[in-house]
């Protein structure tokens, strides 16, 4: 299955509830959108990116907004084409739809609201905008979004499994600490690539920047964060060993209330 | 112990101390307005928006107000950011957008607000009382009260600085509390900002290039509006605004030591050394002296108004209140005699023993009660009047050696040779005698300011504003007598810190009378010499 544009919003328990791909194949179309995302740069594009886009990310689109100063994280700078989240592989650029998708779901976390409160037209509206940011879109093409496997099931033996690979294999815990609380010994050295030191994510709060189902927690182990610290581990791990480390990490959420 | 001073101050938080107003019936159904009768010329210069363009006041066109007004009184001069607009989000009511951002843009404001009553109004029996009683006056069902509620303009669709308005829709009875500071005239908080800027100086300074020097003046000066000036934001809590902490970041200093003298009387030691025995949950009028608080707050005594009721203001009672208008229960040697010299905007002399006084007296004396003696606390009390009526006949006849220096004609340099009074060209354009009244205009009129003006209260512009050779050296030695040393010891005396009353009041009082009457003599002395240098 390529996961194509993804307004994913079903959550950990629903996806813990997939019993097999087929019933995986059936939720899968209610998550493709059918907004048309223009080519080339509209004025309703260049309108609304200016509006509601640049106070954070600047007028051309490096990041350097007048709200940018006192951001943390800091709004993305567009003019290297580094997008964290994507369907296609480390290094590659994102398809128009994985831009749609961060626009409409926003990133948790930060101030990147989900701007679902403008309209489909206006949101696929900025995406030629901030390509027209990076000549890398002038040189190449995003790359295939990656394969997705078949889903392992949630059990106790695949999340075990995830744990040796974030305690053992990867020591996934030097950074994101050994509850998943972002705490881990090199957390406080890391940099993403703009040179801002940037936060290990913290599992526990269960807010998932790139989207809180499993698919998509698996694709983020999948393609890595261009531009951050975060590699991708598809060469390194096999498609069951991600979905048993995609478990483990989800495993680390906990509820609300229960956090120190 | 009495007198204005230490106070908690504006309407709003949630849920206040003063039950006995809640029971009150609702007075009127009008929107709540912080400038409710007053003249129409006062709300076209306070509270019409005019964002940073110009100031507020009668001398609005001599200054732009500072960048951080828009903040401290928000009706005259707030404007909206400009960098990302708001309006979507108030035209869509997306009220979960607000905290989406907020909790990461600016952490600790939704933080406050979730630990807050507003965003838990039935989380106790308590609260949901008191919001019950909201509920029924305001026709609202209140399981939460968001951002959008106080911060969305529906009308202009933009963001909005909340005033005390904003507070009263909800908080009715604390805002009529707070609005009744009024009837008591300056000082008080509601006036705090027409304080700020109607005084001749604050525009003269800006036009002189201090505008920004008075940066510390608009930080107290900003309660008239708002109420998070005691109820900080975004908790708006009603125990923080019965601490006496509430009250400190302006009650201090040379001109109102009221932290100093509270905070290091018995009264104030004992606080600090069993604060944790303190119940400040409890609304002021259901503190039990002795069991929820062993010794009085700020509030405690200042916002009792009086037969065991509380009121959310703590100007009420005040008999000397900031202790520079002088009392009228003294022969005066010097102009004070004619004070306050016709002037209209300035209060009457202060007699001590009007009935209303009298009977303010009486009120105190039932704070006092709770701990001491009705004989002890009037002796107290009794010796505080006497301390304040010995302060007011120094500081006559202090007044009296300047004036009569300045009427032989030694005032060196003289009002002839120096900057005239502060804005004096835009007092005789925006003033007119009836509010100076005839002989004060004419004098500024004729003279262009350019004549001493020593004394309360508009003496104390030296304070403020420093120009060439205005004032000169004795005259500072009186605005130092009067205004600092004389309102040390008062509050020293009133709040019960001896130290204070002596080291920080007489004392220096009595110090620079000497200075002054040798000031004198030395001028006088120079004066001769020179006229007979002259002569020869």
């Amino acid at each position: 299955m390529k996961p194509k544009v993804l307004l994913d919003k079903v959550g950990f328990w629903r996806a813990t509830a997939v019993t097999g791909a087929a019933l995986m194949l059936s939720i899968a179309p209610m998550t493709v959108s059918a907004v048309n995302i223009p080519t080339e740069v509209t004025d309703l594009g260049k309108d609304t990116y200016k509006k509601y886009c640049s106070p954070c990310h600047g007028e051309e689109g490096k990041g350097d907004g007048p709200l940018a100063r006192s951001m943390l994280p800091k709004p993305r700078d567009f003019t290297r084409g580094a997008y964290k989240f994507r369907t296609t592989p480390s290094g590659s650029l994102p398809t128009d739809e994985d831009i749609y998708r961060t626009v409409s779901y926003g990133v948790p976390n930060s101030t990147m609201i989900p701007w679902d409160i403008l309209t489909e037209e206006q949101r696929a509206s900025v995406i030629p905008v901030l390509k027209s940011f990076s000549e890398a879109f002038e040189v190449r093409k995003p790359d295939a979004p990656v394969t997705v496997g078949l889903p392992l099931r949630p059990t106790e033996r695949a999340i075990e499994e995830g744990k040796k690979i974030y305690e053992e294999k990867l020591e996934c815990w030097k950074c994101h600490g050994v509850e998943g609380r972002g705490d881990g010994p090199s957390a406080a050295e890391q940099e993403d690539d703009f040179g801002f030191p940037i936060k290990p994510f913290d599992f526990t709060t269960g807010k998932f920047k790139g989207g809180n189902s499993a698919q998509d927690v698996y694709l983020r182990f999948t393609t890595g964060l261009n531009g951050t610290p975060m590699p991708s581990f598809a060469k390194e791990l096999t498609d069951e060993q991600r979905w048993c480390l995609t478990y483990y990490v989800m495993s680390l959420v906990k509820p609300e209330g229960t956090k120190k | 112990m009495k007198k204005f001073g230490i106070g908690l101050c504006l309407s709003a938080m949630l849920f206040t101390s003063v039950a006995w107003a809640a029971e009150q019936p609702l007075k009127k159904e009008t929107p709540p307005d912080l400038y409710e009768g007053t003249p129409d010329w006062y709300r076209a210069t306070y509270k019409d928006n005019v964002g940073l363009r110009e100031g507020s006041g009668p001398f609005k066109d001599y200054f732009k107000p500072q960048m951080l007004d828009m903040y401290w009184q928000p009706n005259r001069h707030y404007e909206p950011m400009k960098n990302l607009d708001h309006s979507i989000f108030i035209e869509k009511e997306r009220r979960d957008l607000c905290v989406t951002c907020h909790e990461e843009a600016t952490p600790g404001v939704v933080s406050d607000w979730r630990s807050s009553g507003h965003k838990n109004p039935k989380s106790s029996p308590y609260l949901s009382a008191r919001t019950a009683e909201i509920e029924k006056r305001t026709n609202r069902i209140l399981n939460e009260v968001h951002c959008f509620d106080c911060h969305a303009d529906t009308k202009t669709k933009q963001i909005r600085m909340p005033t005390g308005e904003v507070c009263g829709e909800c908080h009715r009875p604390q805002f009529d509390d707070f609005l009744r500071e009024r009837e008591m005239g300056r000082p008080n908080h509601i006036q705090s900002w027409e304080a700020n800027t109607i005084v001749p100086w604050y525009a003269e300074a800006a036009r002189r290039g201090y505008l920004y020097g008075q940066h510390g003046c608009d930080l107290c000066h900003s309660g008239a509006e708002k109420c998070d000036v005691c109820h900080t934001r975004h908790k708006f809590s009603a125990a923080e605004g019965r601490q006496p902490e509430a009250c400190i970041t302006c009650h201090m200093g040379p001109d109102h030591p009221d932290a100093e003298s509270y905070g290091e009387s018995k009264h104030g030691v004992i606080y600090h050394k069993e604060e944790e025995h303190f119940d400040f949950t409890r609304p002021l009028s259901e503190v039990r002296p002795g069991k929820d608080y062993r010794t009085p707050t700020c509030q405690f005594c200042h916002m009792y108004e009086k037969h065991g009721r509380f009121i959310h203001n703590p100007v009420m009672k005040g008999i000397w209140r900031m202790g520079t208008v002088p009392p009228k229960n003294l022969e005066y040697t010097s102009s004070l005699k004619d004070y306050p010299y016709g002037i209209k905007i300035i209060a009457d002399k202060i007699d001590i023993y009007s009935e209303e006084n009298v009977a303010k007296r009486s009120y105190w004396l039932e704070v006092c009660a709770k701990c001491h003696s009705d004989r002890f606390a009037d002796t107290y009390l009794k010796s505080l009047d006497e301390f304040m009526f010995q302060a007011h006949t120094l500081a006559d006849r202090a007044q009296k050696i300047v004036e009569d220096l300045i009427a032989d004609g030694y005032l060196y340099p003289s009002a002839a040779d120096r900057d005239p009074y502060p804005l004096s060209d835009g007092i005789e354009k925006q003033l007119s005698p009836e509010f100076l009244g005839e002989p004060i205009y004419n004098a500024f009129k004729t003279l262009k300011g350019k004549f001493p003006v020593v004394g309360p209260i508009l003496g104390v512009y030296g304070m403020f504003l420093q120009q060439q050779d205005n004032p000169s050296n004795i005259e500072n030695m009186y605005n130092r007598l009067w205004f600092w040393y004389k309102l040390q010891g008062y509050k020293g005396t009133a709040h019960v810190q001896q130290d204070v009353s002596w080291w920080w009041g007489q004392a220096p009082m009595m110090m620079e009378f000497t200075k002054i009457q040798s000031e004198a003599a030395r001028l006088r002395r120079e004066g001769r010499i020179e006229k007979a240098s002259l002569t020869k």
